[in-house]
């Protein structure tokens, strides 16, 4: 019993700034464990907007082969985890972007690729293409070059699942804490009545992320114009039905 | 007899006064009519000179002189030919006849001028917006449509200060030409 007692045993209260508070080393493991499993297996949603598509064939197949870090192309935008753009956005694709970011399931990175995705790259005189995509959509990683090879792209990856793993990779959080300003932007090229079909708001109220920049000028613009959700009528054609009538 | 067929039009259009009439290659001719001939000419290539297909509608802006200058490519499969027929229309107000009752496939290149430089087409089955769905400003290919403005207008840049630059400009070096004094 004596023996036992000159044991050192790691106490269990700290004072961390002046209050007490409970470490216990083991209090993290889930969330790295969570982290490492997440970082190594990631579905990636290629949005193929511009030429920078053209790198993606060779980094995903057997000569760079993506599929070693984990990291494999995805269908559908609710099963993605990335959303990888790939070159100028059109005003147009900017919409079809947010739509489709807007339907991700959280966590959620975006990677652009391209200095079209910067600012504007080669297309900066256009009309028609957006320039700077982090003012739409929170990004996590930019691979710059005009267009980057397939090393620098699995380069970008491994960036991303670092950040990942260290749990620095939050930006989807932002959108949630500052849609005002995302909102905003997307106003100012859209027009006042754009809408989507998410509720943003809902959402950052559920995950807990309602900042004080969730809501402001341009939400309450958006409340003004936005309708319901309507489903589309459907009827069903019975002959043998219409035959008795 | 198909290679009569490109001798007996370089003749015709050679004998008429008021088309000009140049042939570039033995698969290219250049011919320059009035507004008001084109149709006709069109008629002609079309129904007894074999050019059957319509391969596109260019449109060129001429600020300086005023005017849009239409230029239809006609290809013939029977005598291998690519006729250009050079036009031109005053700008103002830029109205001109739709060819769709000769060549179909020309209410696609008309629609798609129509958006891009405002030509309006009598006749055309369908003047409504097509590729730009969802642009309010004036066509942009139009030469006093200024993009760059509208660019410097609409959007804003994304500031570019990276600490190896400041590394390098603290040594003296840095950028020569930086994209805000090509932006003007």
């Amino acid at each position: 019993m004596s023996e036992l007692q000159k044991i050192p045993v790691q106490s269990e209260t700290t004072t961390v700034g002046g209050s007490a508070k409970r470490t216990n080393p083991l209090a993290h493991v889930f969330d790295d464990l969570m982290n490492f499993c997440r970082a190594r297996s990631m579905f990636m949603l290629h949005y193929c907007t511009g030429c920078g598509a053209i790198e993606l064939p060779p980094a995903m197949t057997s000569r760079f082969d993506m599929e070693r870090l984990g990291i494999q192309p995805m269908v559908t935008p609710r099963q993605a985890d990335i959303l990888l753009i790939t070159g100028y956005v059109s005003v147009k694709t900017l919409k079809r972007i947010i739509l489709t970011y807007e339907q991700m399931a959280a966590p959620k990175y975006v990677i652009g690729i391209c200095s079209c995705t910067v600012n504007g790259g080669m297309y900066w005189q256009s009309y028609a293409t957006a320039k700077v995509l982090k003012d739409y959509l929170p990004v996590d990683v930019y691979i710059a070059g005009c267009m980057p090879r397939p090393e620098a792209v699995i380069e970008g990856l491994k960036d991303l699942m670092d950040d990942i793993k260290t749990g620095q990779a939050e930006n989807w959080k932002r959108y949630f804490q500052n849609y005002d300003h995302y909102l905003g932007n997307q106003q100012k090229l859209f027009g006042e009545d754009w809408q989507t079909p998410t509720d943003i708001i809902a959402e950052a109220r559920h995950y807990g992320l309602m900042t004080d920049n969730t809501l402001g000028e341009h939400t309450a613009l958006l409340e003004k114009h936005q309708r319901p959700l309507e489903a589309l009528g459907m009827r069903l054609k019975n002959r043998e039905k219409q035959a008795r009538e | 007899m198909s290679k009569d067929l490109n001798i007996w039009l370089d003749n015709l259009l050679e004998d008429i006064e008021s088309v000009q009439f140049r042939r570039k290659s033995s698969r290219r001719v250049r011919v320059d009519v009035a507004a008001e001939a084109l149709p006709a000419l069109l008629e002609l290539l079309q129904g007894h000179a074999s050019y059957v297909h319509l391969s596109a509608i260019t449109c060129v802006d001429w600020i300086e002189e005023d005017e849009f200058e239409l230029i239809y490519h006609l290809w013939s499969y029977e005598a291998h030919s690519l006729v250009s027929a050079h036009t031109r229309i005053p700008r103002d107000p830029g109205v001109y006849l739709s060819i769709y009752d000769l060549y179909q496939p020309a209410a696609f290149f008309e629609r798609d001028i129509h958006e891009m430089f405002g030509v309006y087409f009598e006749g055309s089955p369908d003047m409504e917006k097509f590729i730009l769905t969802e642009w309010n400003g004036p066509p942009p290919m139009r030469k006093d449509f200024d993009s760059e403005a509208f660019v410097n207008q609409t959007f804003e840049w994304e500031e570019y200060r990276p600490k190896w630059l400041e590394e390098i400009e603290a040594e003296g070096g840095g950028i020569t030409t930086r994209p805000e004094d090509v932006r003007r």
